[in-house]
């Protein structure tokens, strides 16, 4: 049986999203996938800004946006904690036993414009 | 907006990257130019440094400053002595008399870390007034944070709140550092930005913190190695 789906909200109720356009940079030649770096995103924010400040991001990294050859990709988040997604990303300089670094290339209010750009 | 790190050590000091790595990776993230910070140890090594240093400017189109980082009172009274002779003075803070001495100084540019491996935030309202007189501005120090965790990293990020709030409230120039020793410690812009947010400053504060106020330090070096400089507010007309 198909699920029924939820009415969509008004857009004065719903959350403004902001999308955060980053590259990975590592050593050469080192390719990540996804799995890999969701995990280390999730665990780098819960340390640093804890359950309950996560809960507050909405923090979602976008499997489709993620693109291994070029080591680029698009974070999700709200437009209230922009701030705080950005600075976690700083923290985490390495991805199992490679050193990486962070570049933040793009801050975009909708996904269309952000992806045309990148 | 020209972005700007003021703390950065190369092999030549504590750090293990070489030059060429800092600067090229420093260029990638979209930095104008960067300090590469030394200790008073060898001379030789300094002038080393110097001579890599001028020629990877031209070659890779990055602004490089040479520093020194004043570890106590005799090293930073002998660094007062051939001022003219490098761009930027640093004063590693942590020792609560040497801080003093660091924001009563004028020819002091930074103060980094005033906090560091200490149980107060090492900086009260009279260190303040006395920085912003003499134009000393606070170093945020990156890597502080990055290499702690836990309650270590709760601390340090405590402390640092204290002092951006008497920062701001006597005017004192704040300037964020990423501190590296590494080229993968050296952090793009925006996260500096964004940590700055949130260690209490605005935005458009944190923003100075890596553009306006290093560029006023640039400022004075080039105003310190005009020839007709002599000290702090003296020059010939």
């Amino acid at each position: 049986m198909k699920q029924k789906k939820l009415k969509t909200l008004k857009p004065t109720l719903r959350e403004k999203e902001r999308y955060v356009a980053f590259q990975v940079i590592s050593e050469e030649g080192e390719e990540f996938n996804y799995s890999d770096l969701e995990a280390a995103i999730w665990n780098t924010m819960l340390d640093f800004l804890g359950e309950e400040g996560v809960s507050k991001t909405s923090v979602w990294l976008m499997k489709d946006c993620w693109d291994p050859k070029t080591q680029k990709g698009i974070l999700r988040c709200n437009n209230k904690s922009v701030q705080e997604v950005i600075a976690s990303l700083g923290l985490i300089d390495r991805l199992g036993d490679n050193r990486i670094t962070f570049k933040i290339l793009r801050l975009s209010g909708t996904i269309k414009s952000i992806r045309e750009k990148l | 907006m020209n972005f700007y790190d003021f703390h950065v050590h190369s092999e030549f000091s504590e750090g293990e990257s070489t030059i060429e790595e800092i600067a090229n990776r420093a260029k990638l993230l979209g930095y104008k130019g960067i300090c590469f910070t030394t200790y008073l140890d060898d001379k030789n090594k300094i002038k080393k440094t110097k001579e890599i240093v001028s020629k990877l400017s031209k070659q890779i189109g990055i602004e490089i400053f040479i520093g020194f980082e004043a570890r106590n009172m005799s090293e930073l009274d002998k660094l007062i002595r051939f001022r003219r002779e490098y761009d930027v003075l640093l004063v590693k803070g942590s020792d609560l008399l040497l801080n003093r001495k660091a924001v009563e100084t004028k020819e002091v540019d930074i103060l980094t870390h005033p906090e560091y491996n200490r149980r107060d935030s090492g900086f009260n309202h009279v260190m303040a007034q006395l920085a912003t007189e003499n134009n000393v501005a606070i170093e945020i120090n990156f890597r502080e944070i990055l290499n702690s965790s836990k309650n270590t990293r709760a601390n340090i990020m405590h402390k640092i709140k204290t002092n951006v709030e008497i920062c701001k409230k006597y005017k004192v120039p704040v300037i964020i550092c990423s501190g590296s020793v590494t080229h993968w410690q050296l952090k793009d812009p925006k996260i500096l930005i964004s940590m700055g947010c949130l260690l209490g400053l605005e935005l458009k504060e944190a923003k100075k913190t890596i553009s306006e106020i290093p560029e006023n330090i640039i400022k004075m070096i080039k105003e310190r190695q005009d020839e007709k400089w002599i000290r702090p507010g003296v020059k010939v007309v």
